[in-house]
């Protein structure tokens, strides 16, 4: 007996599903309210009206609370120290926040190649630093293959004001010296406001007498608990959303490309033989680049709301919204009258659809065959952008790398691909959308609510990827930063795999997710060698959970 | 802000055997160092996908004897080493980017006109298939090939050594003390390519200073001489003084400063064997260079304390080098067969060892030498211990009436009269063809 409620906090409005053995029982559609978004959410909950709410056993919500702190600017100061060691210039590239450097230099083995410089960690002693609960983030060059000058200066720190909160990079445990001490800084500085959010939240659900746990959906299609997730991974789970969506109602090895059309934006992703596509990096939020593991999703400021302005040329489609559409009583024509005007969706006002139109061409050309071939132009300019999108994220899967001989022996087929279209604006451009791609185009079952749908239907990702080098007797692994000392053979075989079990079971245990059908990936090996003589090995394997969802939603 | 591409294949899952320099973990310290600098979020920096070199590509610059079939079961990273170089090569032509690295395994330059199996590491020859493919398809006529790998890129200068459109510069360590023992100064090109070829041999202990003095005062000016419309270099990493396989003094800095300084159209890896003291740092030097950033930040952890040549002691080795480059004349000797069509056939004999797996070549070598195009070549060329005679017939890009009359004709005399010739390539790169012939099979077209 499965009871899953589906919450995803939008821009404009939050959207809820009840579902009951895979068949929706009720969606709720509330105006967001992003002052507060733990009574959205709780609003939106309480529309549902389910009547039974102790049989809950899966609260899932997709929220905008981390992407829109970060997007508007509402982090608390962090002090970000780097030992950036020798290399590439850290100013080549495009830095964000504020950095101080320090020295200490490791190399790509983990191997210490300069020592930190008490003397220059003394003058940081600023008030700021020493002042209540400062934040402090500090990354270094190959920390992730060995993280001593970040935990020395830590404990320096920590003893001049135990209070600092200090978030230490190799904890991201991917190459990237710059997206991981953006990453570190991110994730340190929305850690009190999700932390206040998460505990909001948990009340407000426990007071409802509701024992059902609760997880937030992340930009990787995952979910994880609200106490376990790293708040940083919960950027962009909207589009990840729309995504899973699309999964519970296909076949489930077809190919997909996924459009969710919103009143502002339009998102898109692909969904390959029944996986979605990846970001070979990681997720790009505002300025900053992080190492996030994401979706491969395009979003672009299009969608049923855009205003349309009349121009020498004709007319212009803005990235902008300023409200409802005109036959919906906005004040500004949109895409939304031309669907209208043609008949496409049965929503709105007829006439004000028209008259909005009208507004955009001169007097003596506001006539039947004018307005028809202006709508037409709209609907098509609007799906002009959406296939050029989703050309862009074609091209992201050809052009991902291979570094392997076999990878490249073995690329991706070019698959049949179809289109699902979900979202307030769907119907309106099926047709037009279908002829642009040259693919047959489903319209998305409860388009309106897909994202909350996708929430409610999602299920955990996993991943731990082990990075061995027996030489150096040192195993790290790359998604929680452990770095271990190994106490196996030179050249492991089967015990690696044992090894990497353990530390599998040890990592799902830690953020209470039961693992099924995980993915292994076969070991790479590298043998070191010096001299010619083979004096360890370089493994590296890992194991996943892909995103996809718990099973299909009956229509 | 300059574009650079870098097409990064580092051959995983492929060696050339469990402790053979040319190993899977060739690369894995370089991914690990550019990878952790973020050097792919450089806004100037777009990343490549390798793809794989068609047999025809291939065969457009060299012959693979004495069969395709005794090749393909080993030829699957080479190919994809070659079509990576072609991929890069051709966003450059297109202008969609201002230079690139390509970053792959294995190496080719060691790899000649003809190949009987893997030598020097090297079984296709990735700039020569890249160079051939441009001229087919993409127009571009005057190339330009500089060679910095330690050793003497005798494969490449076997391809173009008759051909005047291709300058290829080698600079290297002393060939009386490296492998493969050639790359002397009186190597300068063919009867029809005369100063084509500019072999510089340098001392062992040669260091960045004196490195940078060659480039200046030799290399530089020559480019500029020729002014190609494309220099790709040959970027082999083994001049770096932990390397140990040579000795030159080279650094991780020398090397972005050779890069600065040749403004390579497209760098391209070939050895370089100090895997983890010089290849991470040279690596990221290389591509900082390309890519307009500043280098000097780049410092390997060891230090340099071998003794490094001074340019004082160097300078009078290289003046008297230049003169006996320029005084140097050619001695061809002509020496035709019976059945060669008309003009004068200049004759040279070589013979080319392979010690990846032990064997010798023997070659015979005919060009017809001639003033209006680079002559039609004419090669015979046999593995030591093996019955099997192979033939390479190559009417060149740009090929005049007559050369291309003569290549016909040979290519005719060998499938009626093959004697005992068992199998022949005929490389016609004027009209993009490629024909492959054996005793057994018949012809095979491309």
């Amino acid at each position: 007996m499965s009871n899953r409620v589906g919450i995803d906090v939008g821009g404009t409005y939050t959207d809820a599903v009840f579902i009951h053995n895979g068949r929706i029982q009720h969606t709720a559609k509330v105006p967001t309210r992003s002052s507060d978004l733990v009574e959205t959410i709780m609003d939106a909950f309480d529309t549902l009206k389910i009547s039974d709410e102790q049989t809950i056993s899966q609260i899932t919500v997709s929220t905008t609370l981390v992407t829109n702190a970060i997007l508007q600017n509402r982090l608390p100061p962090v002090e970000l120290l780097l030992f950036s060691g020798n290399g590439m210039s850290v100013d080549a590239l495009p830095w964000p926040v504020q950095y101080r450097e320090l020295s200490g230099e490791m190399d790509f083995r983990g191997r210490e190649v300069e020592q930190p410089d008490q003397r220059e960690w003394e003058k940081l002693k600023s008030p700021d630093l020493l002042e209540n609960s400062a934040n402090v983030a500090i990354v270094g060059k190959f920390s992730h293959r060995n993280c001593l000058h970040e935990e020395q200066l830590a404990s320096y720190l920590k003893q001049l004001n135990p209070a600092l909160k200090i978030a230490l990079g190799h904890e991201w445990g991917q190459a990237n010296f710059y997206r991981r001490s953006l990453t570190t800084y991110l994730n340190l500085g929305v850690s009190d406001l999700y932390r206040q959010f998460a505990q909001q939240l948990q009340t407000a659900v426990s007071a409802r007498k509701i024992k059902a746990p609760i997880s937030i959906l992340k930009a990787d299609g995952g979910i994880l608990p609200l106490a376990k997730i790293r708040p940083i991974d919960s950027i962009y789970s909207g589009p990840a959303a729309s995504i899973l969506a699309a999964l519970t109602q296909n076949e489930t090895t077809s190919s997909s490309i996924v459009v969710d059309i919103g009143g502002t934006t339009t998102d898109m992703g692909l969904i390959l033989s029944g996986a979605p596509l990846f970001s070979a990096k990681g997720a790009q939020i505002g300025p900053f680049s992080t190492l996030v593991r994401t979706l491969a999703v395009r979003s672009i400021p299009v969608g049923g709301d855009s205003v349309i302005r009349a121009t020498d040329q004709g007319f212009s489609l803005e990235t902008y919204r300023l409200g409802p559409a005109y036959c919906l009583g906005g004040s500004v024509p949109t895409p939304t009258d031309a669907m209208r005007y043609l008949g496409l969706i049965t929503y709105g006002d007829e006439q004000l659809a028209e008259e909005g139109l009208a507004s955009l061409l001169p007097s003596e050309r506001r006539t039947a065959q004018y307005l028809h071939e202006l709508a037409t132009a709209v609907i098509d300019t609007m799906v002009d952008r959406i296939a050029e999108a989703v050309s862009s994220l074609k091209r992201e899967w050809q052009e991902e790398p291979a570094y392997k001989v076999w990878e490249v022996l073995h690329p991706h087929e070019s698959q049949a691909f179809q289109t699902l279209v979900s979202g307030g604006a769907a119907r309106g451009i099926t047709t037009a959308l279908g002829k642009r791609l040259k693919t047959p185009v489903q319209l998305g079952a409860f388009s309106e609510v897909s994202n909350a749908l996708g929430a409610a239907m999602a299920r955990p990702t996993f991943a731990c990827t082990l990075h061995l080098d027996t030489y150096m007797k040192q195993y790290r692994v790359e998604e929680t930063g452990e770095q271990g000392k190994w106490t196996g053979s030179l050249r492991p075989y089967l015990e690696v795999e044992e090894f990497l079990d353990t530390l599998v079971e040890q990592q799902a245990d830690r953020l209470e997710i039961k693992l099924q059908g995980v993915q292994k990936e076969p070991f790479d090996f590298f043998p070191i060698v010096q001299g010619s003589r083979t004096v360890g090995q370089i493994v590296r394997g890992a194991v996943h959970l892909q995103p996809g969802v718990i099973g299909r939603v009956l229509v | 802000m300059k574009r650079t591409g870098i097409l990064f294949f580092p051959a995983f899952d492929w060696s050339l055997g469990d402790s053979h320099p040319e190993r899977e973990e060739r690369l894995i310290y370089t991914q690990e160092q550019l990878f952790e600098e973020g050097i792919l979020d450089l806004p100037q920096i777009k990343q490549f996908s390798p793809r794989i070199a068609s047999i025809q590509e291939v065969l457009r610059a060299q012959a693979l004897f004495p069969n395709l079939e005794s090749h393909t079961g080993s030829l699957d990273a080479h190919l994809i080493a070659a079509g990576s170089a072609i991929s890069l090569g051709e966003a450059r032509v297109r202008g969609e980017i201002a230079n690139g690295f390509v970053l792959a395994r294995p190496p080719g330059h060691h790899s000649g006109a003809t190949v009987w199996g893997n030598r020097g590491f090297c079984t296709l020859n990735n700039e020569a298939i890249l160079v051939n493919h441009l001229r087919t398809h993409l127009g571009i006529k005057k190339i330009a090939i500089v060679d910095t790998d330690v050793h003497h890129g005798d494969g490449s200068q076997d391809i173009f050594y008759h051909d005047p459109n291709v300058l290829f510069i080698s600079i290297h360590q002393d060939g009386r003390t490296l492998y493969p023992g050639t790359g002397f100064i009186n190597e300068k090109g063919g009867p029809n390519a005369w100063g084509q070829t500019l072999n510089i041999p340098l001392p062992p202990g040669t260091g960045d200073e004196g490195y940078h003095y060659v480039l200046e005062n030799w290399v530089l000016p020559r480019l500029q001489e020729f002014a190609p419309d494309l220099i790709i270099n040959s970027a082999g990493q083994d001049n770096h003084f932990t390397d140990p396989l040579a000795s030159m003094n080279i650094t991780a800095g020398g090397y972005g400063r050779i890069t600065e300084l040749l403004q390579p159209d497209l760098a391209v890896l070939e050895g370089g064997y100090s895997i983890e003291g010089a290849l991470p740092y040279v690596n990221l030097a290389i591509l900082l260079a390309l890519a307009g950033e500043d280098y000097h930040h780049v410092r390997e952890p060891q230090k340099l304390e071998r003794p490094v040549l001074s340019v004082a002691a160097l300078k009078p080795y290289i003046q008297d080098l230049k003169k006996q480059y320029q005084t140097i004349k050619p001695t061809f000797k002509v020496q035709s067969k019976a059945f060669f069509p008309k003009g004068n056939w200049i004759y040279s004999p070589r013979s080319v060892y392979y010690d990846t797996e032990g064997f010798q070549e023997t070659r015979h070598d005919h060009i017809r030498q001639c003033t209006h195009c680079a002559g039609t070549v004419y090669i015979e060329s046999q593995r030591s211990a093996s019955p099997q005679k192979a033939i390479l017939v190559r009417i060149p890009f740009q090929a005049c009436p007559e050369c291309e009359q003569a290549g016909y004709d040979l290519w005719d005399h060998l499938l009626h009269h093959s004697e005992d010739a068992t199998s022949g390539l005929l490389q016609n790169q004027l009209r993009d063809k490629v024909a492959v012939w054996q005793k057994k099979e018949g012809l095979t077209q491309f």
